[in-house]
């Protein structure tokens, strides 16, 4: 931006200052304001030791009892993790390591776990996968937002960046692109063992996606929603996925690009390491723990294969409360900034007395 | 003088390429003379403005390109376009086109602006003369050649050579206010030959050829030649200076209307050529943010190269490079490795481009003008009298107040105020003094003064009548009139109240000092230059040459003719070029009373005297006629001329002007040295004047050890010795200082202050064949680095530059500030980091060339120490937030 002074003065067509000084009118003269005489107050901190130590202490006093709230509550959250990946070779699931997209016969395998302590509120069932960049860029742009939001055109016309998952065999791909091709595709089911008999647990799959993506951003096209296979005429599964899209459940408000468990998958991890949302146990009621301690078994139909790219899946439950998950790392924080402070101020107090009085010249001018 | 002859002796020795020939009146000159290579010269159309309707968009985004922000982000934006990128090309470029289109518009408004003033002015109607006919025509269809008549009170259209005039001594009175600022009335001459032709058939019938230099920037030089052809005789050659060329934009004043030739037009005329802006000067603070932005700029493409490089050793493993899950297209499978690498390298540098603080080009120019303004909002730098404040005419160089080390200031006019005042005369060993007049009586005072002559004889008191005429006659000073001069002229005399206008506060105080003693001088009409003397007579004086003054002779001298015939050569100067040239008078006596008035802060000028007889007479008006129609060096040949002339003078006697001190000068220089500023005083004066004037205002104070290095002294030794001498007792001394500062309070600080004058300055300066002029050079920096003030005079308008170069340019880089108000300051304001120019009575040229300009010196106090020392606080915490933020 080119700040031209001369721009009036030329156009004048004269230098400046031809102005007869003292000329008619009023006078050049500097309004006395605060602001134009660079009078305006202002306020400039000077450490002392009457600010400085005080701060310290308070800073001390305030963030330990923060910190062991924080840390007391993330305790209290229970969380059980099972890696079923199978790579050892006594798991259960090691049969299935190399399980691939294009297998008829889906493969099986059940893990049983205890659980030492009950689990009292709401329970959230997660699958966690490792060394899965959800985060790569060709990976993250690789979906048709407006295909997924139901436009009909789209559906048959992905998006370029959809590519090379836009079309199969000539048809267009619904829904197109590597995030939706990747989706996960392994269906775990829980089981109480009580006295040798497996009560299977009520698992909620609604309710696990934000409600903005379930009613706002995934819409399946327009037209009868009664009949889903019919919009979708025309286009074709993802390669890697064994049904179609308006196949994904039985309910109609679960299914085709609403489908919760495709909308979870859909909203990419930023790490490598992450865990989505899968299940929800409610707690039936109040007499009993959502999942009381004792035995477990986990059933897994295995589609899923992570062991080309070294990856690990896991299935983990968890309760929550008011800070989230589990997060030990927020409560200790906070006890280590607040412990320094304090211990700092205690250090500068001890220097401060026994020091602080020796020279008074030492004064900082001004 | 023959004209053949005459073409060609200037053929020989002339390029013509440099030349122009202007037929006046596009009159054809009579056939059988050299004829001319018609050239083709501009129309009279003055063009300010940048830009025209077809080439406004290509221009100024070309311009705006050129500003190294706006071409990174451009050069970040067609990246983004181009290549597949992290971050969507509409995040650098809505911003970038934002700022674009804000700068584009409101520059093409100014030119709008410009152009709108530009068509008023090239539309505006002027006279002309056609077929001896006046014509109104617009100024833009003004030719060179187009005979022009202005009338009382219009500014000339174009640069005119002054024909003739409604005066019937062929003058006319001008203000040039609006090209440099000086509003006194100065005097032009029309040709001799045409000075008579009073009306439009009279200039029509006019026949004459004009060869003139090329236009040049320079508003004080002009050399010229005008041939007038009288029917079939030989043309008669006249010189052409600048007392002959009216420019452009300055405005007739005092005179019915004029009648002038146009010489040069539109962009060719001076104002226009002076139009060109000075170099930019760059702040400290900009150079070293460009140094770190260069210093960013690496990080920048290491980061991306690192990252590259990183990136392909992680995909080394295929699972990795292309999972089960993320595949790659074919066209990006079979894509070059290195042209993909360099994708990947420029996708990395878009992603962290924002490591390069761009806004912050923007932003700090923004702050500097927008800071810039509390400067000129500050109440306490407003100046009552003259109704001004400080003027930014850069607001780059705020900072750069806050670093200043070194102040170099000239003497008059910023020091001083440059408000004359006549203190004394001596005439041959007696001293007059105005004050004690009082009913036209002289009384002498001659307490202090050896006087050997003590009683006037016939000889004194004749000399003494010299001395006063000479005063009275040796001049350039104007009696400004009132509208009815013949009216007035018999109030004027009985009541002896004229006012006196010169570009020159001495020559006005010395006129008037001398109307004090009772010769007045009333004024010059048809070259005859009228005094009142004593008796209540006219005397009148034919001016028959007038050796005009300049700062390399620093003396003026007049030839006149009395009414009794003789023929007399006064000149006035400075008393170093006096003396030499003196061979009779009371030299002893006059120059120790010029030495004493010197001490004393007084301006000292020595009057002398010559007689010619006629034939001495006849060859030097030969002399001078000669350099004076030399179209070539005709500078030099006038000086040579100058210098034959003004030889085996008599001297009369001398003056003494006091110069005041300005207010608070002496309180400004105590602040600023105890801020650790050095003061150096640069001025053209005498030592004795300028060392008074240093103690005046504690430049010098009572303890301050003087060093000499002068002309006198190194007369006595060699340079060398006193270098080294000088050298031997700063360095003694401060080598004593640091113990003393470690055993504790060393009371009365030694502190030393050095003298050198031109002389001196460019013996030390002067590159020595065996090439130890820097060995000097070195030694004399030390010398003045070691000293608490130097004081510098007898300095030419150059060499003052050249000190502040020297300054400027050695180990240290210290910031330096140059601050003076003449014409003769603005070569080292230039120079300087910071050129500062004041408001003052000289003119203003230096206010114009200067950075910032202020009303008075004191105000240099508030502008360094508080407003230069917020400007740097606030830009380097600006600077260094801004590297924070992103770093």
């Amino acid at each position: 931006m080119a700040v031209n002074y001369n721009a009036k003065e030329e156009a004048d067509g004269h230098p400046s200052g031809v102005g007869a000084p003292g000329g008619a009118g009023k006078s050049r003269k500097p309004d006395n304001t605060a602001f134009k005489q660079q009078r305006l107050p202002a306020w400039q901190p000077i450490l002392t030791a009457g600010t400085v130590l005080p701060a310290f202490f308070i800073i001390g006093l305030i963030f330990i009892p923060i910190g062991i709230g924080i840390f007391v509550t993330s305790n209290n959250i229970r969380e059980y993790e099972i890696d079923y990946t199978g790579t050892d070779s006594y798991s259960p699931c090691n049969k299935c390591l190399n399980v691939s997209w294009n297998s008829t016969s889906p493969c099986t395998c059940t893990i049983n776990f205890t659980l030492d302590q009950p689990f009292e509120t709401n329970v959230f069932m997660y699958y966690g996968l490792s060394n899965f960049y959800q985060n790569h860029r060709r990976y993250v742009k690789s979906r048709d937002d407006s295909q997924l939001n139901g436009d009909n055109s789209s559906l048959l016309n992905p998006s370029k960046e959809c590519e090379p998952y836009s079309t199969s065999e000539g048809k267009p791909i619904a829904p197109c692109g590597a995030i939706a091709n990747s989706m996960f595709n392994d269906t775990l089911e829980l089981f109480r063992i009580d006295n040798e008999t497996r009560i299977p647990i009520t698992l909620n799959k609604k309710g696990i996606a934000w409600w903005t993506d379930k009613n706002v951003k995934f819409r399946n096209p327009s037209g009868n929603t009664n009949n889903l296979t019919a919009l979708f005429q025309g286009t074709t599964k993802p390669v890697n996925w064994p049904k179609p899209v308006y196949m994904l459940d039985s309910e109609t408000d679960n299914n085709g690009f609403i489908n919760e468990d495709f909308i979870v998958w859909m909203r990419t991890a930023a790490l490598p390491t992450f865990r989505k949302l899968y299940r929800l146990i409610e707690r039936e009621n109040n007499l009993q723990p959502t999942l009381q301690a004792g035995k477990y078994s986990l059933d897994i139909t295995y589609n899923y294969p992570v062991h080309s790219f070294d990856g690990r899946k896991r299935m983990i439950l968890s309760t929550i409360s008011w800070m989230g998950g589990k997060n030990p790392f927020l409560g200790i924080a906070y006890i280590t900034v607040g412990s320094i402070c304090f211990f700092l101020g205690v250090v500068l107090l001890v220097i401060h007395h026994k020091y602080g009085n020796r020279n008074t010249s030492a004064d900082i001018p001004n | 003088m023959t004209l053949s002859f005459f073409l060609s002796q200037c053929a020989g020795e002339e390029n013509w390429v440099d030349n122009r020939t202007i037929y006046v009146g596009h009159r054809e000159p009579p056939s059988g003379t050299e004829a001319y290579i018609p050239q083709r010269y501009p129309d009279n159309r003055i063009v300010s403005s940048k830009y025209t309707f077809w080439n406004f968009v290509p221009k100024n985004l070309f311009e705006q390109f050129r500003r190294i922000a706006n071409f990174y982000f451009l050069i970040i934006f067609l990246v983004q376009l181009i290549i597949d990128t992290p971050t969507s090309p509409v995040t650098s470029g809505l911003p970038l086109f934002f700022v674009i289109t804000v700068t584009a518009i409101k520059q093409g408004y100014e030119d709008w602006l410009r152009h709108k003033a530009d068509n008023a002015m090239n539309q505006c109607p002027v006279h002309f003369i056609r077929h001896g006919k006046l014509v109104r025509k617009q100024s833009r269809k003004l030719r060179v050649g187009d005979i022009v008549m202005v009338k009382e009170d219009e500014t000339f259209p174009c640069d005119l050579i002054f024909l003739s005039s409604s005066r019937g001594d062929g003058t006319c009175f001008v203000t040039t206010a609006s090209l440099d600022g000086e509003s006194s009335h100065k005097t032009y001459y029309a040709v001799q030959d045409t000075k008579a032709f009073h009306n439009e058939q009279d200039i029509d019938a006019l026949h004459a050829t004009i060869e003139c230099e090329q236009p040049q920037p320079d508003l004080y030089k002009f050399v010229g030649r005008i041939n007038v052809y009288h029917d079939r005789n030989e043309p008669i050659a006249r010189p052409l200076g600048s007392e002959n060329l009216l420019l452009r934009g300055a405005t007739l004043k005092n005179t019915e209307r004029i009648f002038g030739v146009a010489i040069y037009t539109g962009m060719e005329t001076k104002m226009a050529l002076n139009y060109q802006s000075k170099s930019q000067k760059r702040s400290a603070v900009e150079k070293s943010m460009n140094v770190f932005l260069i210093v960013y700029l690496c990080i920048l493409i290491s980061k991306a190269l690192i990252n590259t490089a990183l990136k392909y050793v992680w995909q080394s493993d295929p699972f990795r490079d292309e999972p089960w899950y993320n595949q790659k297209t074919e066209s990006e499978r079979k894509r070059n490795l290195i042209l993909r690498a360099f994708t990947d390298f420029l996708a990395f540098m878009v992603l962290f481009n924002y490591i390069i603080p761009v806004s912050m080009y923007v932003t700090v120019e923004m702050q500097k003008f927008l800071g810039s303004y509390f400067l000129t909002w500050d109440e306490e730098m407003f100046d009552e009298d003259t109704g001004e404040g400080p003027l930014v005419n850069t607001s780059d160089l705020n900072e750069e107040l806050g670093q200043v080390e070194y102040v170099f200031t000239d003497k008059t006019g910023t020091l001083t105020e440059n408000n004359m005042e006549f203190i004394e005369c001596c005439i041959e060993g007696h001293v007059y003094i105005p004050h004690v007049i009082c009913n036209g009586q002289i009384l002498h005072d001659c307490t202090g003064i050896d006087m050997i002559d003590s009683s006037p004889g016939g000889s004194g008191k004749e000399r003494e009548e010299l001395f006063f005429r000479a005063l009275c006659l040796c001049h350039t000073v104007q009696v400004k009139e009132d509208d009815n001069i013949d009216g007035l002229k018999k109030a004027q005399l009985s009541g002896r109240s004229c006012v006196y206008i010169s570009s020159s506060p001495d020559e006005v105080a010395l006129v008037e000092g001398i109307q004090r003693l009772g010769y007045t001088y009333l004024r010059l009409k048809d070259n005859f230059m009228e005094i009142l003397n004593p008796k209540n007579d006219i005397e009148r004086f034919e001016l028959l040459e007038m050796l005009s003054f300049d700062s390399v002779r620093r003396r003026m001298s007049v030839i006149v003719r009395s009414v009794a015939g003789d023929i007399f050569l006064f000149c006035k100067g400075a008393d170093s070029s006096i003396f030499p040239r003196v061979t009779e008078g009371k030299i002893d006596q006059i120059r120790s009373r010029v030495e004493r008035n010197a001490v004393e802060g007084l301006r000292t000028l020595c009057v002398a005297y010559k007689k010619f007889t006629r034939k001495e007479y006849d060859s030097v008006c030969k002399l001078l006629q000669n350099a004076k129609l030399a179209l070539h060096d005709r500078e030099k040949k006038l000086a040579e001329a100058y210098e034959q002339i003004e030889k085996d003078l008599i001297l009369l006697g001398a003056t003494a002007v006091e110069d005041q001190l300005q207010e608070k000068a002496a309180d400004t220089i105590e602040a600023l040295q105890k801020a650790g500023i050095k003061v150096w005083v640069l001025t053209g004066d005498k030592m004795e004047t300028a060392a008074a004037t240093c103690y005046a205002c504690k430049l010098f104070r009572r303890n301050t050890q003087l060093l000499e290095l002068t002309t006198k002294k190194i007369e006595e030794q060699s340079l060398h010795d006193v270098l080294f001498d000088l050298s031997k007792t700063v360095l003694k001394h401060s080598g004593s200082l640091t113990r003393d500062n470690f055993s504790g309070l060393s009371t009365d600080m030694q502190d030393y202050g050095l003298i050198i004058d031109g002389a001196a300055l460019s013996l030390i300066m002067k590159p020595r064949e065996d090439g130890s002029s820097g060995n000097y050079r070195e030694r004399f920096l030390e010398i003045c680095r070691n000293c608490s003030a130097v004081l510098c005079c007898r300095m030419a308008p150059l060499q003052k530059a050249q000190i502040v170069k020297l300054i400027k340019l050695s180990k240290e880089h210290p910031i330096t500030l140059a601050i003076g108000d003449g014409a003769n300051d603005v070569s080292m304001i230039l120079e300087a980091h910071v050129g500062i120019g004041i408001t003052g009575k000289e003119g203003r040229q230096a206010a114009r060339n200067s950075d910032y300009a202020i009303p008075k010196f004191k105000h240099l106090k508030k502008m360094l120490l508080v407003h230069g020392h917020f400007y740097y606080v606030r830009i380097s915490e600006l600077v260094q937030y801004f590297f924070y933020k992103v770093g």
